[in-house]
Parts: C-alpha cells; sequence; structure tokens
C-alpha cells in the first residue's frame, strides 16, 4: 500500500529516557514481523518540542514523505497540539498522526525500566497500527449568516437587539404581545440601590424601535426553527392571524422570553379571594405607576400593610433571588407615600446579593418599617397567623397585604424549548450548556437563552446577559466569516441502521434526524461534536464515529495486547 | 395510555373458548370494526400454525386464537405487516401475551407501528414444545384441548418457559379475553385502553364491573407460577454463573444462530456475530490459539450468546422461541429469562408492560448517577 | 490615528481567560497579564464547585491549556501594569514583567529542581500551609507547568551565597540568573480588568479567634486543606495535629457587618464545605451557624436542602458579631444569641470562618494607574450603575468578575462575555 510511517520517539531529556531502554524499544518495533510489510523510520531525538527538536521533526516529515505518523512522547494535554501544528505545516493530515503517551502512562509511573519499557512498545506498536487505519478527515468550512433572531420583547430582549444591531448584522426582535418592554416597563422604579425611574427603560425601548438595523415583528410567535449555528431557518407567525408568516433566515437565536409569577391560589396556606386587599408585587407595581399611590379597592389609604416574601420559594424549590430586593423597593414607596403607614415585613431570609443592596436594607431597618423573620406562615383574607423566630405564634390583621410570588418560566417554555430543540432544567426554566463555564449558552450551539427566561433575574441581571450574548455572537458568528464545524463527527452505516431512532434520543446536541423515505438515522454534521452518545447506544452498531472507528479501536488493542 | 382492568364485556361461552373468540372476530369484521385480523392458522400439512391476515370472513372457520405452539412470534408477524408504518387499514390481532409484550418494545424501537393495530389477548394456558407437536400433531391438539377445557390449567406438558411465566393475564393490550374463572358460562371481554373501549362501545356490548372471580384465579395461578419460577432460577442459576459454566452450558452449540433468527427482539439487519467484522483471519485465530493452547470452533460461541443477551435481555418476554429453534435442546429460554430479569429488575423495568414506560438505555435519570457513584465508590474500597 | 487591534486582559483568573479567549476568537490580539507566576485565579484552589461538585481544576484546564496554546493570546505571567496614557482606542500600556529566572520555552516541567534547592519558605498559595523552595510552582499541575525562583530567598540571586543547585539539577539548561525584570510597553485599544478579589482578613475580628487558635481557619485554608493537590493531599490533618475533627463549625458571614454588603457566594461555600466534611468524616458532626441563607441561583437551593438533609446542622443566630470563639480545654467554644435573644454553646475541634469577598489588595493602586473609579465598597465603579454595567468611568476601560463585586462564577462569565461585547464595539 506503500504506507511508509514516522516513528518518533522523543527521550524528554532524562524523563523518559532515563525510565525506559529507547534502544530496545527501538530495536523491538523495528522487528516485529507483522510489519514486515510497512516501511518504517524509527528515531528518537533529545526533546521533540524545543525548538530544535520542532525544526528535525519538520525536516523528517518532509524528507522522508511520511503516510502517517507516530510520535512517543507526554500527555496529548501537552504537546499533541504542537505536533498537529508540525503535521499541519508539512502538508500531513493531522488526523493520520498520533501521539503515544509514554511518559505520564510509563516512565513516571513504573519504577520498573524493564516492565516500563514493555509498556511503551505495547503503546506504541497499538498506534502503530491504529494510524493504518486513520483516515485524513478534512475540515469543512460553511458560510455563515450573521443576523439573529430575539425572542421576547422584555428588557433582556431589547438589550441584546441593541448590543447586536448594527450595519452588518441585521436582528429581528419577536414579540408575542402588542408591546415592547415587557414587565419591567410597567414599574414605577427601578431596585431601590438603582433608585432611579424607568427613562432608563423607556430610552432603551425608543432606541430599538427607531433603530434601522432592528426588525420588531409583534404579536408574534416563532414557529419552527431549523438548521444549525451560522445557518437557521425559521418561520414565525402571528398570533391573531396563524396564517400570516414570515421565513426568516439568521445565524443564532436568542431567547429571552421571560417569566412569569407563580399563581398564589395554588398555595394552600395563602387563602384569600378577589375581594380581599391581597396583592403581588407585579399588581402593585402596575397600580403605582397607574395611580401614583397603592390604594385598598374601597379607594381608601390603607393604614397597615403586610409585605410576605418567600411566598412559592419551598414549593419551587429555589429562591427568586430579586424579591427580598423588590420588596424593600415597595417598602420604601409606601413610605413615601405616607408616614401613617404601618409596614411589616415578614421574611424568612433576606437574600441581598449584591454589593450595594445592604445600604438600602440598613437605611429601611433604621425608619419605622417593622422586620419580623418568621419560621411559618399563614394568611386567609388579610389575617396573618404567623410563627416567629423565638417559636411564638402570633396573629394580626392588616389593611392590605402584598405577596412576593416566586417567578416561574413563561407559559410557553416547554413548546419553544421543543422547537428549538433545547432544555428546560428541573425548576422548568431554559437549561444553559454548561452552569457554570457556559451560562447564557444552551447545548445547542448558536442558541442563547437570556434574561429571566433563563431563571431568576433582576433588570442588572438581564442587561448584562444580554450584553454578555452580543459578546458570544460577535466573537464567534462574524460578519462574511466562515464557520468550521467540528471534523470527528459521527456517521449512520445505511445498510445497518434498523431506523429503532434510539439515538435521536441519546443525542444531546440534537444533530440526528431520521429521514422518514430512507427509514433509517442521519447525522446532521454541522451540529454533530463527536462525543460518541450515538454510536455507544446504537443496537444495530450502525453508527460510526469518524476517528473512533471499531476497526481502529479493535486493533489498537489487539496490537497493544498481543 | 392503558388502563387498569375495572370492567369487562359478558360473553357466552359457545363451541368453546376458542369459538366463543372467533365468533366474536366474525362480528367485529362484519360491523367493520376491522379491516383484517391477524390470527394464528393451522398449515396445510396440519403439523404446525402459520400467521395468517384475514379479511373474509369465511377464513376465520379455519384459524385457531389460541394456537397451541409458536411457530413465529406474533410480534415477528406485526414487523413484517407494520415495518413501513401504520398504513390505513384497521387491523387485529390475536396474539398471546407474550406476543404482544414483544410487539409493545418493538413499537418502541420502532419496529412495530401500533397506530392501526388493535391488540387481542387472552388468558394464556402456556403452549407446547414444538418438537413434541411435530412428532405427534393430533394427540398435542387433543393434550392442549383437554388442558384449555381443564378446571385448573395444568402447565405440566406446556413448555418449561410456560410453565415459569408469570405474565399470562392481561398485557398492555386493546382488548383482553378473560377467560379464567369463567362463571355460569360466560367469561369477559375487559377493554385495556380507550381504543379497546370504542371498540365495545360499537358493537353495543354490555358490562359487567364484577371481575372479582377472574382476579381471583389469576392471582392464585400467579403465585403459583411466580414459585415455579424461583425454583427454576435456582437451577438455572449455577448452569450460567462464570465464565465455565457458561462454556458447559453452551458446549453443544453448533452457532447456527436459530435463537437469533427466532427472536422477536434481535432486530438488527445484520447481526454482529454474522458480519465480516466478527470473523477473524487465521494468524489471529492461530495467535489467540497460542494463548489458550487450544480453541474450539465455531468461535466465539460464548460471545455470541453473552453479546446478545446483553443486547436484547431488557427487552426480553421470554416467550421461548429461541428454545423451540434451538437443534440442540440448550434450555436458551430459561437462560435468557433468568439474566433478563435480573437486568430488568436492577432498571426497575418490566419488557412489554406499557407502551408509556421509557427503554431504560434511552433514558438519563439523576437517581441513577448517583447510585453509580455509589458502586464507584464501593468497588474503589473507599468509605 | 487608527484604533489598535489589540486589548490588554488584568488578571488571568477565569473571568480573564474566558474574555481573552473570546476576544482572540474575533481575531483581537489579546495581552493577558497575571500577576503571579501561575494562571487560574481563585477558583483551581477549590477542590470542586458548587453547586454540581464538578472539579474544578478539571474544569477549568481545558480554558488553561486554550489559552496557553493560543496563538492570538500572549500570557504575561509575574506582570503588572506600571502606567497606562492615552485614551480608547489608543492605549500605551507599560507593563512591568518580573523575571521569572526560567525559561518558559526550555523548562519542560519535569520538577528536578525543587528538590536540591537548600531554601525553605512558607507557601502563601497555599495559605501558608504548606511549604516550598526558592524554586517552585504554587502546587502540582500549576500551568505554565514552569517554577519561579523567589528573588528575595534565592541564596544566589540575594547574593547571600554562590548556590546553583537548581541548574546544576535541571538537564535543559532551563534555568537563567541573569534573567532581568522588564517593563514592556504594548498598545492596545482597550482594557478589560478582571483583578478578583481577597478575602477579608479575618484577623481584624478577634472574637472569631483566628491566628489565636489553630482549630480556626478561614474559607479558602479550608479549601486547600480539603483540595486533593493540597497540602495535605486532601487529609483533614489539622494545624495541631489533630486528624479527622469530630466536630466542625463553620461561621458564614463573617465580616459581612463590616464590609456592608453580602458576598452572595459564601453560603453556598459554607454548605459546600458541610457536604465535603460529611462525605470524608461521615460520623462528625457538622455545624452551620447561619444569619440569612442566601442561595440565589435556581440551582442552589437544592443543594442547600440536600446538605441541609444529609450532612449538618443548621444553627440560626441574629447577630454574627455577637459570635465568641473561646478554647475549651483541646477544643474550641462558640458562643452565640439565638433568635430568642439567649446565649448558647458548639463545641467543636474546627472552626471554619465564611469570609467576606473583598477588593483585591491591587485595587486602590490600579485605579489610579487606569484612571477609574472605586465604589464605597472599594471595588471597581461601573458607569452606570442604575443598571447592569461592565463600562468603568473611563471609556474604554471595561471591569468584569469579582473586581467588579463579589459574584459566583457563572455570572463572572456574563460579565466577562458582557465586556467583550463592549470592547468589540468600541474598537470597531
Amino acid at each position: 500500500m506503500g504506507e511508509k510511517i514516522g516513528i518518533y520517539i522523543c527521550e524528554c531529556g532524562p524523563n523518559i529516557a532515563n525510565k525506559v531502554y529507547i534502544d530496545k524499544i527501538i530495536e523491538k518495533i523495528s522487528s516485529i514481523e507483522a510489519y514486515k510489510n510497512k516501511e518504517l523510520v524509527i528515531k528518537n531525538h533529545k526533546l521533540l518540542c524545543s525548538i530544535d527538536g520542532k525544526k528535525f521533526l519538520e525536516e523528517e516529515i518532509k524528507q522522508n514523505e511520511f503516510t502517517h505518523l507516530v510520535i512517543a512522547a507526554c500527555s496529548p494535554k501537552d504537546h499533541e497540539s504542537t505536533f498537529i501544528n508540525i503535521c499541519k505545516k508539512t502538508h500531513l493530515n493531522p488526523y493520520l498522526f498520533r501521539i503515544v503517551n509514554i511518559r505520564e502512562q510509563c516512565a513516571w509511573i513504573i519504577s520498573d525500566r524493564d516492565e516500563a519499557t514493555e509498556k511503551a512498545i505495547q503503546y506504541i506498536r497499538g498506534s502503530i497500527n491504529r494510524v493504518s487505519y486513520q483516515s485524513p478527515l478534512e475540515e469543512k468550512k460553511l458560510d455563515s449568516n450573521p443576523d439573529v433572531l430575539v425572542i421576547g420583547g422584555g428588557i433582556a430582549g431589547i438589550e441584546t437587539a441593541l448590543s447586536l444591531a448594527s450595519k452588518k448584522r441585521k436582528v429581528y426582535l419577536i414579540e408575542k404581545t402588542s408591546k415592547l418592554g415587557g414587565k419591567s416597563a410597567k414599574f414605577r422604579k427601578l431596585l431601590p440601590r438603582q433608585n432611579c425611574n424607568t427613562d432608563v427603560i423607556q430610552k432603551k425601548l425608543l432606541d430599538v424601535e427607531e433603530n434601522n438595523h432592528i426588525q420588531i415583528f409583534k404579536e408574534t410567535e416563532l414557529e419552527k426553527a431549523i438548521g444549525f449555528f451560522g445557518n437557521f431557518e425559521v418561520i414565525l407567525k402571528n398570533v391573531k392571524d396563524n396564517n400570516l408568516k414570515t421565513e426568516l433566515r439568521v445565524g443564532a437565536i436568542i431567547v429571552a422570553s421571560g417569566f412569569k409569577q407563580l399563581n398564589t391560589s395554588e398555595l394552600p396556606k395563602y387563602e384569600y379571594t378577589q375581594d380581599d386587599d391581597v396583592y403581588t408585587s407585579l399588581e402593585i407595581e402596575e397600580m403605582c405607576s397607574q395611580n401614583g399611590k397603592v390604594l385598598l379597592k374601597s379607594g381608601e389609604e390603607p393604614r397597615s400593610i403586610a409585605l410576605i416574601h418567600c411566598v412559592g420559594r419551598e414549593e419551587k424549590g429555589y429562591c427568586s433571588q430579586i424579591c427580598c430586593n423588590y420588596m424593600l423597593k415597595i417598602a420604601q414607596y409606601l413610605e413615601q407615600q405616607s408616614s401613617d403607614i404601618k409596614i411589616k415585613e415578614f421574611y424568612r431570609d433576606l437574600c441581598l446579593p449584591n454589593k450595594d443592596d445592604q445600604f438600602f436594607l440598613e437605611n429601611l431597618q433604621n425608619s419605622a418599617i417593622d422586620f419580623i423573620r418568621i419560621k411559618d406562615i399563614e394568611i386567609k383574607g388579610n389575617k396573618i397567623k404567623y410563627i416567629g423566630t423565638d417559636d411564638t405564634k402570633k396573629e394580626i390583621e392588616v389593611d392590605m397585604l402584598i405577596l412576593a410570588p416566586a417567578m416561574e418560566a413563561e407559559d410557553g417554555a416547554t413548546e419553544l424549548a421543543e422547537l428549538l430543540n433545547i432544555q428546560l432544567d428541573e425548576t422548568g426554566f431554559f437549561q444553559e450548556a454548561h452552569q457554570k463555564l457556559n451560562p447564557i449558552a444552551t447545548s445547542t450551539d448558536g442558541i442563547f437563552i437570556v434574561g429571566a427566561a433563563r431563571g431568576p433575574s433582576g433588570i442588572s441581571e438581564s442587561i448584562l446577559q444580554a450584553q454578555a450574548v452580543g459578546g458570544e455572537i460577535l466573537t464567534q458568528l462574524i460578519p462574511g466569516e466562515k464557520i468550521v464545524p467540528e471534523v470527528k463527527v459521527s456517521e449512520v452505516l445505511e445498510a445497518l441502521c434498523k431506523g429503532c431512532q434510539t439515538c435521536l434520543n441519546v443525542c444531546t446536541y440534537g444533530a440526528i434526524y431520521f429521514d422518514e423515505d430512507r427509514g433509517i438515522s442521519v447525522v446532521n454534521e454541522a451540529i454533530c461534536r463527536g462525543c460518541g452518545n450515538c454510536m455507544g447506544s446504537c443496537p444495530s452498531g450502525a453508527i460510526r464515529s469518524k476517528h473512533f472507528t471499531n476497526p481502529q479501536l479493535y486493533q489498537e488493542m489487539v496490537e497493544a495486547l498481543r | 395510555m392503558n388502563i387498569v382492568p375495572n370492567r369487562g364485556a359478558k360473553i357466552s361461552v359457545k363451541n368453546g373458548f376458542r369459538g366463543t373468540i372467533l365468533e366474536f372476530l366474525r362480528n367485529s369484521l362484519e360491523k367493520g370494526c376491522f379491516d383484517g385480523i391477524l390470527i394464528p392458522m393451522r398449515v396445510p400439512a396440519d403439523d404446525s400454525y402459520a400467521w395468517v391476515l384475514v379479511r373474509d370472513k369465511p377464513f376465520l372457520d379455519n384459524a385457531n386464537p389460541i394456537a397451541p405452539i409458536v411457530s413465529v412470534q406474533g410480534a415477528k408477524a406485526l414487523t413484517s405487516l407494520t415495518r413501513k408504518g401504520g398504513g390505513n387499514f384497521n387491523v387485529a390481532a390475536i396474539m398471546k401475551p407474550c406476543d404482544i409484550r414483544a410487539s409493545i418494545e418493538l413499537s418502541k424501537l420502532k419496529q412495530v407501528n401500533l397506530e392501526k393495530i388493535t391488540l387481542i389477548s387472552y388468558d394464556c394456558p402456556g403452549t407446547l414444545e414444538m418438537s413434541n407437536y411435530i412428532e405427534n400433531p393430533e394427540e398435542s391438539e387433543k393434550i392442549f384441548g383437554s388442558l384449555l377445557d381443564g378446571d385448573v390449567w395444568d402447565d405440566k406438558f406446556t413448555k418449561p418457559i410456560c410453565q415459569i411465566c408469570d405474565n399470562f393475564s392481561f398485557p398492555a393490550c386493546d382488548l383482553h379475553f378473560a377467560l379464567l374463572g369463567t362463571e355460569n358460562g360466560s367469561i369477559y371481554l375487559i377493554p385495556g385502553t380507550e381504543k379497546g373501549e370504542n371498540i365495545l362501545d360499537d358493537l353495543g356490548i354490555e358490562y359487567s364491573e364484577d371481575l372479582s372471580n377472574w382476579e381471583k384465579k389469576v392471582i392464585e395461578l400467579i403465585k403459583k407460577k411466580e414459585k415455579q419460577k424461583a425454583e427454576k432460577f435456582e437451577l438455572v442459576k449455577p448452569t450460567v454463573e462464570g465464565f465455565d459454566n457458561l462454556l458447559k452450558t453452551f458446549a453443544n452449540c453448533i452457532g447456527c444462530h436459530n435463537c437469533q433468527s427466532a427472536c422477536p427482539i434481535c432486530y438488527c439487519r445484520q447481526c454482529y456475530f454474522d458480519s465480516e467484522v466478527s470473523k477473524p483471519n487465521s494468524d489471529f485465530i492461530l495467535l489467540r490459539t497460542s494463548k489458550r493452547g487450544g480453541i474450539s470452533f465455531p468461535l466465539d460461541r460464548i460471545m455470541f450468546h453473552t453479546g446478545r443477551m446483553s443486547h436484547m435481555s431488557l427487552s426480553c418476554v421470554s416467550c421461548g422461541v429461541c428454545t423451540d429453534a434451538c437443534p440442540v435442546s440448550i434450555p436458551v429460554a430459561d437462560i435468557f429469562s433468568y439474566v433478563a430479569d435480573k437486568t430488568q429488575r436492577t432498571f426497575e423495568y418490566k419488557a412489554g408492560n406499557s407502551t408509556e414506560e421509557p427503554l431504560p438505555m434511552r433514558e438519563y435519570r439523576f437517581d441513577e448517577l448517583l447510585e453509580i457513584k455509589e458502586l464507584v465508590k464501593d468497588a474503589d474500597g473507599q468509605d | 490615528m487608527s484604533k489598535s487591534n489589540s486589548v490588554l486582559v488584568i488578571g488571568a483568573g477565569i473571568t480573564g481567560m474566558k474574555a481573552s479567549l473570546m476576544l482572540s476568537n474575533a481575531g483581537k490580539k489579546v495581552y493577558l497579564i497575571e500577576k503571579l507566576p501561575l494562571i487560574g485565579g481563585n477558583i483551581i484552589k477549590n477542590e470542586e464547585c458548587f453547586p454540581n461538585l464538578e472539579c474544578s481544576t478539571c474544569m477549568v484546564a481545558p480554558i488553561q491549556q486554550d489559552i496557553l496554546q493560543n496563538q492570538n493570546v500572549e500570557v504575561m505571567t509575574l506582570s503588572t501594569v506600571e502606567k497606562v496614557e492615552g485614551e480608547v482606542g489608543n492605549f500605551t500600556v507599560t507593563i512591568n514583567k518580573k523575571a521569572r529566572y526560567v525559561s518558559l520555552i526550555d523548562c519542560i516541567g519535569c520538577g528536578m529542581c525543587y528538590d536540591p534547592c537548600p531554601v525553605v519558605l512558607k507557601n502563601e498559595w497555599e495559605e501558608n500551609l504548606a511549604e516550598k523552595k526558592a524554586i517552585y510552582v504554587p502546587c502540582p499541575g500549576s500551568l505554565p507547568n514552569v517554577p519561579t525562583i523567589d528573588p528575595e530567598s534565592c541564596l544566589q540571586l540575594s547574593g547571600k551565597q554562590n548556590c546553583s543547585a537548581c541548574v546544576e539539577a535541571c538537564d535543559f539548561g532551563a534555568i537563567d540568573f541573569s534573567e532581568k525584570d522588564e517593563k514592556i510597553k504594548v498598545y492596545v485599544g482597550a482594557i478589560i480588568v478582571a483583578t478578583g478579589f481577597d478575602l477579608f482578613d479575618a484577623t481584624y475580628l478577634p472574637n472569631f479567634g483566628y491566628g489565636k487558635y489553630p482549630g480556626v481557619y478561614t474559607a479558602m485554608e479550608f479549601e486547600r486543606l480539603f483540595a486533593s493537590n493540597g497540602p495535605t493531599s486532601g487529609e483533614l490533618i489539622l494545624r495541631d495535629g489533630v486528624k479527622t475533627p469530630e466536630s466542625i463549625a463553620i461561621i458564614h458571614c463573617v465580616g459581612r457587618k463590616d464590609q456592608g454588603y453580602c458576598s452572595a457566594v459564601c453560603c453556598m461555600c459554607s454548605f459546600k464545605y458541610a457536604h465535603f466534611l460529611n462525605q470524608k468524616i461521615p460520623d462528625a458532626k457538622v455545624y452551620n451557624i447561619y444569619s440569612d441563607i442566601c442561595v440565589p441561583d435556581k440551582s442552589y437551593q437544592k443543594f442547600f436542602e440536600n446538605v441541609k438533609r444529609e450532612s449538618t446542622e443548621l444553627v440560626f443566630q441574629p447577630s454574627t458579631d455577637k459570635i465568641k470563639v473561646t478554647k475549651n480545654g483541646s477544643g474550641l467554644d462558640i458562643k452565640y444569641l439565638n433568635g430568642k435573644g439567649m446565649e448558647e454553646t458548639i463545641s467543636a475541634n474546627m472552626v471554619i470562618l465564611s469570609l467576606a469577598m473583598i477588593p483585591g489588595k491591587e485595587t486602590s493602586h490600579l485605579s489610579k494607574v487606569l484612571g477609574i473609579n472605586k465604589d464605597t465598597k472599594g471595588f471597581f465603579l461601573t458607569q452606570n450603575r442604575n443598571i447592569g454595567s461592565v463600562e468603568t468611568t473611563k471609556s474604554g476601560i471595561f471591569v468584569a468578575g469579582c473586581a467588579e463585586g463579589p459574584k459566583d462564577v457563572q455570572n463572572s462569565i456574563i460579565q466577562a462575555e458582557a465586556s467583550v461585547s463592549k470592547v468589540i464595539n468600541c474598537l470597531e
């Protein structure tokens, strides 16, 4: 076959040279019967990763015109990329190269030099055999569309649109209601630490409406989305007239679909009717921005008000993060409205996780507001029963109650997740690609989550997340630049696939679809990341992971265990 | 959605259970509930049964809904019928609970499409061994007939796997004939799904709410079978535990792979063990020989059986066709049933139990990860 | 004058690394400077991260590798900013790069040089719980995996003695005593400040007994004590030699009142410690002494509830400043006021103080060098505090991560991403 394999053993100074017998390795490998039909060049070098070593290797590859290359050296973590770069430089396909770790896996861990040498020989044999079964894989380059679709016209969606719209990038912003601005546009003031009116938000609203690079679709929902990062095809539909559809091509999709407040009637401990003066925080915000004042249903001013934190927190299983803060804000409204109002805040824990929050709390604590820490609470109309931290049961009655219900994912989240092939986590919000390291991305490349759709967050957090999406897209989806998808992807062998669709269930990236006509599964190579889940799960062995094929693994094993 | 059996249509028995079921099928065919019926029919030579899709009523006269043997697993017939989709015709399939369980498994694996199929089952008395039947069909028919008509279903002549089957009644079917605990010459036809209920409504059959007699009998029989199963498994256990015992048990395997072709769950287009990949060259065989001192042919017999086991035991319904298919009388079904019992228990899964339960290998559950963490810890000998 | 296409990122913690990789992806040249000899920041001091208990080093190592191998990112360790001139689009930055005395190119990280070095020092990176030589890497697995020589303690470099033990041990000729500190000028269009945080100095609050009783640990000390690559390889051996403490009290909110803010992550850290301790010493009694539970992420409360159920006893007390740690025989007594205002006592052999996150030591100096303002708490001030922002008071300079205020990893990453968006916009 004209195979010519270069095998280079790095001495890594004394690290490998003093712990294994390199000459013995060379002697053994050169004399292997099974390799008689292959042309092998076996050499050692003092330090292949050094400038000298790299130059040596480069010249060797050029001179010998190798078809395959095996380097026995350190961990691939250290220098695989170094040698891949040399391959690229010398026009040897890097997928025909393999690094064998004889330092960490042999020299450094086996004290017996003969044993270490033996193991190194086995590893090298395995890799020599493996490379001849490797195929030269090529990187593909795909055109990409820099435009983006933003789902949700609340503050997170607006900020996302603003941070991405430019001469080179169009933003399509869709909103299912007839108004942009979302819930925050209804607020009278922003959180106490921000201590400002909602002008900031109104300004942003105006900016979005006036921006030439942002096209707004009101009363519009997503109907369908197919494709992959850089190339999505989406269909939008008008919520009132389902036949009114718009087709668009975008490179990325940002979900900013917001939240809703927990329906308090679901909670057994909160018993009240429409006639009682019991309000949710959002209702109070709306009342304030309409009347400028908090009033009872009778039209009179309340004289005593109880603010109840953490409504539904226990049931939902998470803290909504911003309620303590906005309850302090509402207390501030009330205090400013009239000094005659007796305000009591009922809380379990105060969660004020921003460096500026505590200052406002301390201010309020110095005022007439009564902060009552409780262990349990129950309401019936405007009567409150509670247990304090001293374990005593108390009962009071107030004119008005204001509840801080937990934040929940918006109603359509499940459908949206299905449409976009992204996941919801156990709280019902959208799931991040990696909670810590990739918090605004999803498991599907090119689809991002921001604001309260991702989890409880306030205006500041939503704005930062929107800008963060801006950062991700500006650095990944650059106008005019091509996208290079993963090379080591999976493929389905048509002759073996029985169409049981097990692979569709296990693929976390949604990279596999079912071809109804042929009755087989097909891998979309632009989405596949080569994780190998499908290959492991296929009952018929019909899926092959390029660069990790059965023959490759088998031949490596066979030789290593010979 | 499968529903709990809580009421049944009362049908008086005429011409035995088989005649009663046939009469129902004729009726429903006539009323247009179905366009066809998939049912066992004796072959012209009279020494076996085949699945026949019947469209004309008179054809049913030769059919036998409760066949004494299984030649081809019912799920295989359904696969052939629906592999390319549900089609436009409504078909009733009258099958044993194990046929139905296998069909449910295959429907999860997209090899059977149940959209247009009405699954009808019955309390199964078990079936006879294929080899015995072929030897003397008429005698076998007589034995099976008296078993079916008997007051207590005596399973001593049935296949060993049927003797330990505790899934003989009410699988995840659309309609079920409750034959056990017949009262005053009547049996019950119990709906198992909304589809089944609709058919009964169409036929205008009246319901009885009291199924206690049937339930009592079923529970009694289950207890008996469970006991027999436990005893049998005690016997199987030493024959499969450890590599040496496996070798002994499969020592006379001739590598014909009949068990695999008969198995309804083995649905791969090409089995790995039949493929070229699994056929090593002579050098490699010699190399293996040099390590062991000797090697026997056909190669990889244990590998084949353990490989098949690991592939299908989570969906194994213990129907026993593998034993029937084995030309050298290895009790394949007993062994697979024993292993399947263990693997399915591990995943708290019961093959063919319901259409909703997802296949264990397709589902990730967080608590499983924790279990694995514990297992790993134990294996490491930490803590 | 056209705008520079380069960016300076100060601080190679998780925030700075993330921002650098993103900018490099967009074709920017990045100068990533780090004052320590290793990159990775505080996160790599943790064994596992809450709430998913992922191994931190495993999580971060690929990012560190990416940084070191990235052609667009020039990493400068042992470096600080000395001077910044110019304005957005055209900053001239003078970097003070200290000599490492070990060549990053020639050294292969085999570690043969440590043993022969005769100088033994306290290892600050290991919270002084371990020792190091004058030629050292802060901990096993440090990246870049190349040692540094401490010039003040090295016999040769400090001129105390003519010693070349390390030079003789090195097979690669990687050690160079003649290397000098450098002043490097770089031209950049924008600057991201990601200098992270420090922890509140527990010796300011003598009532907690830190520094006085060997059984009292800071949170970071405990992280290292627990870490499998730490000074005791993860074995819980206390300063006074006590092995596997039987009871441990974790005190939340230490320094919160003094700093005037909640640090947002300490509750979760404290519960993580309880979980760790329960895993390692299942029989130990673990107390979490808290005033408010702050678990502000959708996934945090579940972790807290699991820990509460399995690993710890929660002790509520409303006034952390009233807590007193005193000696009781060989153990410690923790006295506090309960919800009814009555004094109660818990006995433990180990106390862990969950300390407030405070601005990094260099913040004041850096704010002067960069010409940007600090807020009242000492963190870098963002321009438009009404709403979330990463813009500092000077155009073209952005702040991300804990340099802006206490936060968890995901919020630091979000700020890194946001600051990258701003940088790219301002350089266009």
